[in-house]
């Protein structure tokens, strides 16, 4: 409503001037005054940690390091170290540590020829040689900040990642945005990793081999070149929106967008050519050659979660997931968790999950890429298959925290064992136990 | 099949105009309800990265920091 231009106030600047500062001051003191008698909860009550241990095992006939054909024999055991403090109200810090050490068949024999006289040569065996072991370490911190209506969180990470062959240094960040009363959440992120190969290339193509076994029409002269560049950068960006669609269940949708740039092939995985005479020593193939990939990689996977709560007994969880990439890969991703709750303390998850993949436009099996091609690659990880994976989980609950170890009390514990069948013969079982502990 | 799975899915996300409220949301809260993956599924998560050529759109890594696919 206009003022009169004879009303008091406008008559008197001067009381209009006080009575602004004085509502002004009035606000203030009234915000303030709500700021601290309203509640807010902690984003994290106490410091919490996480001890993970995974134990993995696989085998196949179709190793990429001996060109399509060989033994893929690997184990993997791997423990983890996660710690999570929360440095206020508003702030989480965590610190992950992962060390993987694992034993390969497959990437013995990188150099195959390790002068064991009791073992013949062969692709299909272990050698004894230092490519046939490797320990993976990475450290990952990361910070997150939520706002006092918990409706916008900043993160940010870094990532530090080292084995023999590949070392690893990545940053990133990200913004979340819930609304409508918490109903609805979006989120973003950005990851850039910068990597860089110590190139392990197999050792029958490395200046001034020679092995007076070897066998074949000629001489073994393969015409191979080593890459002239050892980095890999990897840019992502992530997107997720998720929305409570009832009290009983809600959804997710992902999309990641990553561009990857650089040496995007593995020095060590062989190929044969179909059009290159073939030399052996004793049973083990000489390479023609290393896979060659192209220099970039675009790819592009979308993915949904639904969850719906059937009852107090039964969940239901469901994931699907579909995958483009510019090398001519197309897969599918499907999987479903039923989480079975056997009273408050412990709960059983049956899961399946379903894979299946086109091949990329580079894939050849052994002997069918010719010498002439661009690019090319053996590795059965790029080809068209289809997997199955069966699992179960048992996990166990104590919210009260009883059982104690030092200032901290065991929250749950997570054991589970999956097993992972490939249409091409590989075969893997992976076995998982995870516990969390609370501080006082 | 495709238009009824799209507009199957739009159809589910526009109920969002009836918001849960925060007192109603007991079952949402569940932990087995989370909508990302859970923490003892990173080392499956992991192999799937190395044997598979897919990788994202499940929190877990897309690509890079690692020599796999």
């Amino acid at each position: 409503m206009a003022l009169r231009p004879d009303h008091p106030i406008t008559k008197h600047p001067l009381s209009l001037r006080k009575i602004t500062i004085l509502s002004l001051l009035l606000t203030a003191q009234l915000g303030f005054s709500q700021q601290d008698t309203s509640y807010k909860k902690r984003v994290l009550e106490s410091a919490e940690i996480d001890l993970l241990f995974s134990y993995y095992g696989q085998d196949g006939q179709n190793a990429a390091v001996t060109g399509g054909e060989g033994s893929e024999e690997l184990t993997d055991a791997t423990s983890a170290l996660v710690v999570r403090i929360p440095l206020n109200d508003d702030d989480v810090l965590t610190a992950d540590v992962v060390i993987s050490a694992y034993t390969s068949a497959s990437s013995s024999n990188v150099n195959p020829f390790d002068g064991d006289a009791n073992r013949r040569v062969s692709p299909f065996s272990a050698s004894s040689g230092a490519s046939r072991k490797d320990v993976l370490v990475h450290f990952n911190p990361s910070y997150r900040h939520a706002s006092d209506d918990r409706n916008n969180v900043y993160s940010a990470n870094a990532y530090i990642a080292s084995e023999y062959d590949y070392f690893s240094l990545g940053f990133g960040g990200g913004y979340t945005r819930l609304f409508n009363e918490k109903n609805t959440e979006f989120s973003v992120g950005a990851k850039v990793y910068f990597d860089t190969w110590n190139p392990q290339y197999p050792m029958e193509l490395r200046d001034g081999f020679f092995d007076s076994r070897t066998v074949g029409i000629g001489s073994y002269t393969p015409n191979f070149a080593e890459f002239d560049h050892e980095r890999r950068n990897t840019y992502a960006i992530t997107m997720a929106l998720s929305q409570i669609l009832g009290k009983k269940w809600q959804g997710a949708v992902f999309m990641d967008a990553v561009l990857q740039k650089g040496l995007l092939s593995t020095p060590f995985q062989r190929v044969y050519f179909g059009d290159a005479n073939d030399f052996f020593i004793e049973n083990f193939q000489l390479a023609d050659d290393v896979e060659r990939l192209p220099d970039t990689r675009f790819k592009l996977p979308l993915g949904g979660r639904l969850n719906y709560y059937l009852s107090d007994t039964f969940i239901l969880r469901s994931y699907y997931r579909f995958y483009y990439d510019d090398w001519g890969i197309t897969a599918h991703t499907a999987s479903l968790e039923v989480p079975v709750k056997l009273g408050n303390a412990f709960t059983l998850y049956p899961t399946y999950r379903f894979y299946s993949q086109s091949a990329a436009d580079y894939f050849y099996e052994k002997e069918e890429a010719l010498s002439t091609f661009a690019f090319y690659t053996s590795d059965y990880d790029l080809s068209k298959y289809r997997a199955h994976q069966y699992g179960m989980g048992l996990r166990y609950k104590d919210i009260f925290t009883q059982a104690k170890i030092l200032n901290f009390g065991l929250k749950a514990v997570d054991l589970r064992v999956n097993h992972y069948d490939r249409s091409d013969g590989l075969s893997a079982f992976i076995v998982t136990l995870g516990t969390t502990f609370a501080g006082d | 099949m495709k238009k009824l799975i799209i507009v199957g899915f739009i159809g589910c996300f526009s109920t969002s105009c009836v918001a849960v409220k925060q007192y109603e949301k007991v079952y949402l809260n569940d932990e087995e309800m989370q909508l990302s993956a859970k923490g003892s599924e990173r080392f499956e998560t992991n192999f799937q990265v190395y044997r598979e050529a897919a990788a994202g759109a499940n929190g877990g890594k897309s690509g890079g920091g690692c020599g796999c696919n």
